[in-house]
């Protein structure tokens, strides 16, 4: 699949394009706004790597006018040395699909990478059960195995994991987590959603010793990160 | 000209000219009219009664009708004298000039009347004014042989005060100095023959107490000749035979002559009837005289100085009627105070005090009233359009509205200073205070009005700095040093100025001390040393450790170290980025699962403890507590404490976790390492900011902003945060947060 890196910084974009190719898709790289907006007119790709502060034009005007102008545009990862979390939260508001806090470790790039790719390839098949890492789910008895003990949850609980897992490395704002498992748009109190995904988590002691974290992205959603533990 | 030595210059001028004028009334006796007047009054309210005693025989219009015209042919003298003494009289003073010759036989049978006897007889001598030869007075004796053949002579002087009244007599007289003193014709008759004569003090005048007009008994000269008198009425009398006749030419104006005149004889009568009574009125002597006119009127000089107006005006009133009732009293004591001048005294400076004064007043109010406009007040002086009243009106309206205006003005500095921007006070030449201002009195919670400058001092400025600010104080205009800094046991920084307050002449009134609160700038300015600290070491450190790094072969041990430092590096630059925002923005709170954000702070360091073997055992019983928060930054912080516990572990060591409730209100969160522990004297000082940049080893080394961060955002939550060796020697940071 065809991956656009938007940065002036070569180093990051030589850092960015290794990973890349490393997952075997083809990378091309654009040091100006302009430049890219104009390959985007033209050309289709599979995801777009955006930094904040590129040259020509800047990247949220860039999402905007994305939004605005191409009806089938490419899912967008955003760089940025922001870590602030309103800056995250517009970036993702503004229809960024995840964002990359620099400097991020290689294998959670090539991972945030692959989820948003895997994501736009229609990915997420809802077999009877699906292993992620050391994690068996069940989805006819809405059990989860670990370690071989079953982990009993309730059908939120059980359908609030499976929902993280499907979309593993990807952000998930609360709104969609709400729309998805509750399936309603009103506004559910805040702490209903926290103890949900508390329960989950403890429950299924999802933690870097299991090879999985919850990440709150503050002011937006949710990301179940897989841990890959090199070396 | 100060108005308080304008107004002594005024009383001492009034004071020495009153006392001139006053000397001058006496001595050319200016108030003889009044005096005169006064005592005519009192002596007629007590006339003494007549004296029976005393009889005139006088050679009244009827003798001269029936004896022929005067002058009479002495030998009719003769027989009226024979004819008396045969109805044995007391005494007899013959009041008839005898001083030329007559006819020689009647002036022998006269002589023979005169020695005749029983009763003696007097006779008068006179004096002519002015005397032969440059004399005062020729003294003008009668005919030697009568001057034998009498009892004794004495003089019939009549004296007439200023206007022309008789009033008084001596009861002897000397026409030449050192020469021989006559007595009264009346002594002879009141006394005899006095071997002791003549007494001291018997020529000072004396004031004589007239009886009523017409109050002694009298015979005309004819009707004893005719023997037309009882003896009885004759006998034992003291006898004065004179004229009493209108064409005699012996006729005086006296106080109780009721606008007629009086005759000679009849003065002489109540002159021996005030001999016999002893009860001459003498004039009070000339030293009490002036001593008595004088006195009441310093005493109200004196007045003046000392009471208001309104007492004042009693005292003249006072002094008047007191002067008055003087004088009554001493008339009672048969002494005559003229109280004419000392009562013109008291009239003179009451006014002249009254005027002086005023004018004085009129002058300094008008000269303050224009000072005062000339003195650039901060609004002009109203100036009064009452054009209805007098000078001094017109001044007194000027003066209540300058009043008016300065006490609007006093209200307005006040109010000025009530709401000056900064905290002030004012002190007194004493280094009291007497003025402080709102922001003063909040800032120290205490109204230290009447405090001393020390004691104020005290509360304001922390011990350590107590020499350097009364250095300041002491010599701070010397040195022109303009002013000091100092920090307040409430932990602010002021900056104070002092400044002196001097009158337009020069005089020190006291200090104004200006404080600035300048603790946000001070802040400030700890803050950039701080960034220059940053700069200059905790961020350079780790890049030239990069740079150090570099020039070695770059293997992996190598890379994992660079990678180490430059994390360090932008951990240091976000977290002051960090720390510098929140400083800047409100606190935004929204709910946070506390249990499940320590969780998450744990998991994402999750990579840096396996590297060293190290585990997390996370204890939960906060019962899914939630806190209001800002959970980027408590995040963090959270991490802080974790990447903190984990980088002083040792390897394969566990780190507790622990979640707790802490109270009722309160959820508590340690985390405690089994490391070294922190050094004792390191605690105190463990969150504030770059405590790690000093010379500090091990523990506290290279921990850069993280825990002062912590401090920061614990505090901003409304939590503690603290620290502590736990049991087993590890170091155990908890921090509290309140339950939402």
């Amino acid at each position: 699949m065809r991956v656009v890196i938007a940065d002036d910084e070569a180093d990051v974009v030589a850092f960015l394009k290794s990973i890349v190719e490393e997952l075997g898709h083809i990378a091309v790289s654009f040091a100006d706004g302009n430049k890219l907006s104009q390959a985007l007119m033209r050309e289709t790709f599979d995801l777009v790597i955006l930094d904040w502060n590129i040259p020509g034009k800047d990247g949220i005007d860039l999402l905007k006018w994305m939004q605005a102008s191409l009806p089938e545009h490419p899912p967008v990862i955003m760089m940025t040395n922001r870590s602030a979390k309103k800056d995250i939260s517009d970036a993702l508001n503004a229809g960024a699909d995840d964002y990359i806090t620099k400097p991020e470790d290689r294998s959670v790039v090539a991972a945030r990478i692959n989820a948003m790719l895997r994501r736009n390839a229609g990915a997420g098949a809802f077999d009877a059960e699906a292993v992620y890492g050391k994690y068996h789910l069940n989805r006819l008895d809405q059990t989860v195995t670990l370690h071989g003990e079953t982990i009993t949850m309730t059908a939120k609980e059980f359908e609030l994991a499976d929902l993280f897992f499907r979309n593993a490395d990807r952000t998930l704002s609360r709104n969609y987590i709400m729309e998805t498992i509750w399936r309603t748009n009103a506004v559910l109190a805040t702490r209903t959603l926290d103890m949900h995904i508390s329960r989950v988590r403890a429950k299924l002691d999802l933690q870097p010793e299991n090879g999985f974290r919850i990440f709150t992205v503050f002011g937006y959603g949710y990301r179940l990160e897989t841990i890959t533990t090199s070396n | 000209m100060n108005l308080r030595r304008r107004l002594a210059a005024e009383w001492l001028a009034i004071g020495l000219f009153a006392t001139c004028l006053l000397v001058a009334s006496l001595f050319w006796r200016g108030t003889a009219a009044f005096d005169h007047l006064l005592y005519d009054q009192l002596s007629a309210a007590q006339r003494p009664p007549a004296d029976n005693d005393i009889l005139i025989v006088a050679i009244d219009d009827t003798s001269l009708t029936a004896l022929g015209k005067w002058p009479w042919d002495r030998e009719i003298h003769a027989r009226l004298l024979s004819k008396l003494q045969q109805k044995k009289p007391r005494a007899i003073a013959f009041d008839i000039l005898l001083s030329e010759p007559g006819a020689p036989d009647s002036d022998q049978r006269l002589a023979a009347a005169l020695s005749a006897g029983p009763a003696p007889v007097y006779i008068p001598l006179h004096f002519n004014t002015p005397g032969s030869n440059g004399r005062d007075y020729d003294t003008i004796l009668p005919v030697p042989a009568f001057t034998q053949a009498a009892a004794g002579v004495g003089h019939v002087n009549i004296q007439f005060d200023d206007d022309g009244i008789v009033r008084r007599t001596t009861l002897c007289f000397t026409p030449d100095k050192g020469g021989k003193t006559w007595p009264h014709l009346i002594t002879g008759l009141f006394q005899g023959k006095d071997p002791s004569f003549p007494k001291a003090g018997c020529a000072e005048p004396l004031l004589i107490p007239y009886t009523a007009r017409g109050s002694f008994s009298e015979i005309s000269y004819a009707d004893i000749l005719n023997s037309e008198v009882p003896d009885e009425l004759v006998r034992g009398k003291n006898i004065i035979i004179g004229a009493t006749a209108a064409g005699m030419g012996d006729n005086f104006p006296t106080p109780n002559g009721e606008g007629g005149m009086l005759a000679g004889v009849e003065v002489m009568a109540n002159v021996l009837a005030a001999s016999r009574r002893n009860d001459f009125i003498r004039p009070l002597p000339d030293p009490w005289t002036y001593a008595l006119t004088l006195a009441p009127m310093w005493l109200l000089m004196f007045g003046f100085l000392r009471f208001r107006p309104r007492v004042v005006l009693m005292i003249s009133l006072l002094s008047l009627a007191g002067i008055l009732l003087l004088s009554i009293a001493l008339l009672f004591g048969r002494l005559w105070f003229p109280p004419g001048t000392a009562l013109l005294g008291i009239l003179l400076v009451y006014p002249l005090w009254g005027w002086r004064r005023l004018q004085a007043m009129s002058v300094f109010m008008d000269s303050e009233l224009r000072g005062l406009e000339q003195s650039g007040e901060v609004r002009p002086l109203p100036i009064p359009t009452n054009q209805t009243t007098d000078l001094v009106g017109r001044q007194s309206e000027a003066l209540a509205s300058a009043i008016d205006h300065m006490r609007d003005l006093r209200r307005f500095v006040s109010d000025t200073l009530a709401d000056l921007p900064d905290p002030m006070f004012v002190t007194d030449p004493e280094d009291r205070v007497t003025l402080t201002n709102k922001l003063l009195n909040e800032s120290l919670d205490k109204d230290i009005s009447g405090w001393r400058l020390t004691d104020a001092l005290d509360l304001m400025v922390i011990p350590d700095q107590r020499p350097m600010v009364d250095l300041y104080i002491a010599q701070s205009h010397a040195k022109g040093q303009e002013y000091v800094r100092f920090a307040s046991p409430a932990e602010k920084t002021f900056v104070m100025r002092r400044s002196e307050v001097r009158s337009d002449s020069g005089i020190l009134h006291g200090h104004i001390h200006y404080l600035t609160d300048i603790t946000a700038l001070a802040k400030a300015e700890r803050d950039r040393e701080e960034v220059l600290q940053l700069l200059s070491h905790d961020m350079r450190a780790p890049q030239s450790s990069i740079i150090a790094l570099l020039d070695g072969p770059v293997d992996a041990d190598a890379r994992k170290r660079i990678e180490r430092n430059a994390r360090r590096t932008i951990q240091l630059a976000q977290d002051f980025v960090d720390i510098a925002r929140m400083g800047e923005t409100e606190f935004a709170g929204e709910d946070v699962l506390l249990a499940d954000l320590v969780r998450e702070a744990s998991d994402s360091l999750w990579p840096l403890a396996r590297e060293r073997g190290i585990s997390f055992a996370i204890r939960d019983t906060s019962d899914s507590a939630f806190v209001l928060a800002e959970p980027e930054s408590l995040h963090r912080a959270i991490c802080n404490l974790v990447d903190n516990a984990i980088k002083f572990s040792p390897a394969d060591a566990a780190i507790g976790i622990d979640i707790g409730r802490h109270d009722e209100t309160h959820i508590i969160v340690t985390i405690s390492d089994s490391g070294d522990g922190i050094d004792a004297d390191l605690l105190p000082n463990l969150f504030t900011r770059f405590a790690s940049t000093g010379n500090h080893s091990g523990r506290v080394k290279g921990v850069g902003l993280g825990l002062a961060f912590v401090h920061a955002v614990i505090t901003r939550h409304n939590g503690t945060v603290w620290a502590s060796n736990g049991d087993n020697g590890g170091a155990r940071f908890s921090f509290t947060l309140p339950i939402a």
